[in-house]
């Protein structure tokens, strides 16, 4: 019987990176005040991120959960799903990780957002940056037009990419249950960009990188372990 | 239908499961189509004008032009109006050129659904287009469903050929197929490969089941095919149906720009893409090309490759030799 390792990765890409790039042009044309609300949301919790206040540790989590929850609707839904059919797998993904921040959000496993000054910090600050300021003009290089821009909070790539910095800026004994999703879509991503022959793929393999050994950093130096002090958490 | 190849616990789930499927096609009113004659016959009057090339599908009186209208990548365009509409564009010039054949899978994200599009936009006569799709599963029990939505997308009551895409649990899928076929709600069976993968197991279902049709890759850089399933399917009088002609569009990319050969011009090609084509349909065990496009310039040619040229009666294509002259300028010029 022909089995499924016959194929390689080219086999499923079903769609050429024309189709795939109107997607971010329709969708930013057809819900643009939800894309730039869902904007204003990543921009909104990067700077309460920043600002270390208690209020923060509560409205990021509340903030990613909405964003997921768009992207996950909005751009996998109704735009990727027609033209890949494997988004129906990769969906329950997008459930799950709303289900976890808004687990964190209602505080059952805390989390504390906030500036610490060590490596991850940089790398949490570097990654929710470019998501938010780089990564949707990154097209223009490759010559296409703003109206395709990828942006935080409903296209997939750079909301991930922005969550994993989010990520790297909290501390929590249980803030890796947010990674498996997130990285999971990096190597797919990546692959799919990959057999595109785009090159923006190399950007998700290395925010997938950067982060696992940030995460690895950070469980040595027993930053994710370090008890929360009530009064980081309320 | 050959079962020695399906072990016995199966057989009984399979046969209730096609025979439900049949049933269900009755219900469907797909049984009244069944005493009609499939679309395919008469293929040649579709359009007017020159008349594209045609050949004969082996041990049947029908015929097909010998090039068709891939659908993988190129019609998978999702619910996007302007793309939707290109693609309908592709397939009226497709159709205004005598096209005949589109070939789709379900695995080919919104394709089907994109041709159902195109046909109503068009209001094609389903006596002008040989519906070719495939089954693509590896549940058992899932032909039927998956050909009936197939089917639905693309806006037809049946199929003129299904094949078994990839090969893909052909054991249970094949046998599905030849009985749609026995009772009359398909015109025609068939298995596929590319990329010259899996030969030898293709070389085996040729000679031990009753099929119509193969659909392999076969252009002048691959043409591993030329050994033994092509003289095979000769002999066997099998159709063949070729894909990836252009390497998915490589070989037309890597040769833009290169100077044509002087033995272009023997045979009435302007442009690479039509000597590729040239190529294969004058290979005496192929039946059609099916190249995929986003183009109605691309399209036209590609139809052109297969059309007398006004003051002829008839194509120019190359034989034996001059065949493998072609394939040697096209490697020189890459
Ligand atoms: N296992 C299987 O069953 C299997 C596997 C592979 C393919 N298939 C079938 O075979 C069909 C053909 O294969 P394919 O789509 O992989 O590859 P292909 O037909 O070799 O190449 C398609 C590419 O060729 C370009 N092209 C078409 N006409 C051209 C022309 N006149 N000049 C220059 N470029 C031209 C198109 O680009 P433009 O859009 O710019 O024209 C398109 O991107 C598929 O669509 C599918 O239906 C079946």
């Amino acid at each position: 019987m022909t089995a499924w390792w016959d194929y390689s990765l080219a086999d499923f890409l079903l769609f050429s990176p024309r189709v795939y790039y109107r997607l971010f042009e329709n969708m930013n044309t057809t819900w643009g005040l939800v894309v730039a609300s869902a904007l204003l949301a990543g921009v909104i919790a990067f700077y309460l991120a920043l600002r270390h206040g208690l209020r923060g540790n509560r409205i990021i989590p509340v903030l990613l959960a909405l964003v997921w929850a768009w992207s996950g609707y909005g751009f996998l839904w109704q735009y990727y799903l027609p033209i890949n059919w494997a988004v129906s797998y990769l969906l329950p993904g997008f459930v799950l990780q709303v289900v976890l921040f808004v687990i964190f959000a209602v505080r059952p496993l805390p989390l504390c957002f906030g500036w610490r000054g060590d490596f991850s910090s940089y790398v949490g600050l570097a990654l929710v940056a470019f998501a938010l300021i780089v990564y949707p003009f990154i097209g223009l290089i490759e010559g296409r037009g703003l109206i395709q821009a990828e942006l935080f909070g409903s296209a997939a790539d750079p909301t991930v990419l922005g969550t994993l910095g989010f990520v790297l800026l909290s501390r929590g004994t249980w803030r890796w249950v947010l990674l498996p999703v997130p990285l999971a879509w990096c190597v797919i991503s990546a692959g799919t960009l990959w057999v595109m022959d785009q090159k923006v793929a190399v950007v998700m393999l290395v925010a997938l990188w950067m982060t696992v050994f940030c995460g690895w950093l950070d469980f040595r130096n027993g930053v994710t372990r370090r008890r929360l002090e009530t009064a980081e958490i309320d | 239908m050959n079962a020695t190849f399906k072990g016995n616990g199966n057989m009984t789930r399979h046969h209730i499961t096609r025979r439900t499927f049949l049933t269900g096609a009755g219900m469907l009113g797909i049984g009244g189509l069944v005493a009609a004659r499939l679309p395919g016959a008469g293929l040649a009057h579709a359009a007017s004008g020159p008349q594209p090339l045609h050949h004969r599908i082996p041990g049947t009186d029908h015929a097909l032009p010998a090039v068709g209208l891939g659908s993988w990548i190129t019609f998978n365009v999702g619910n996007d109006p302007v793309l939707l509409k290109n693609c309908t564009d592709v397939m009226a010039a497709f159709f205004a050129a005598g096209g005949a054949m589109i070939d789709s899978s379900p695995m080919y994200g919104s394709s089907q659904a994109t041709i159902g599009h195109g046909l109503a936009e068009l209001g094609i006569d389903r006596e002008q287009v040989f519906a070719t799709d495939k089954v693509w599963t590896s549940d058992e029990d899932g032909g039927p469903e998956q050909i009936d939505e197939s089917a639905r997308r693309w806006g037809i009551r049946q199929f003129n050929l299904l094949q078994v895409h990839n090969m893909l649990d052909w054991e249970n899928q094949l046998p599905l197929l030849q009985d749609m076929k026995a009772a009359g709600a398909l015109g025609y069976t068939g298995i596929t490969t590319s990329h010259g993968r899996r030969h030898d197991l293709l070389g085996i279902i040729m000679e031990r089941e009753a099929i119509d049709f193969i659909q392999v890759t076969y252009n002048p850089l691959d043409r591993a095919v030329e050994d033994r399933i092509l003289p095979m399917a000769r002999e066997r009088n099998i159709a063949v149906i070729i894909n990836r002609p252009f390497r998915g569009g490589r070989l037309t990319k890597a040769l833009r720009g290169q100077p044509m050969p002087g033995l272009a011009a023997d045979y009435g090609a302007q442009s690479w893409a039509q000597l590729i084509l040239k190529y294969i349909v004058s290979h005496p065990a192929v039946t059609c090309a099916i190249p995929a496009t986003t183009r109605v310039d691309h399209v036209r040619e590609n139809m052109a490759a297969i059309t007398p040229m006004p003051d002829a009666d008839k194509v120019l294509l190359p034989e034996g030799k001059e065949r493998h002259a072609i394939a040697r300028a096209i490697e020189a010029a890459l």
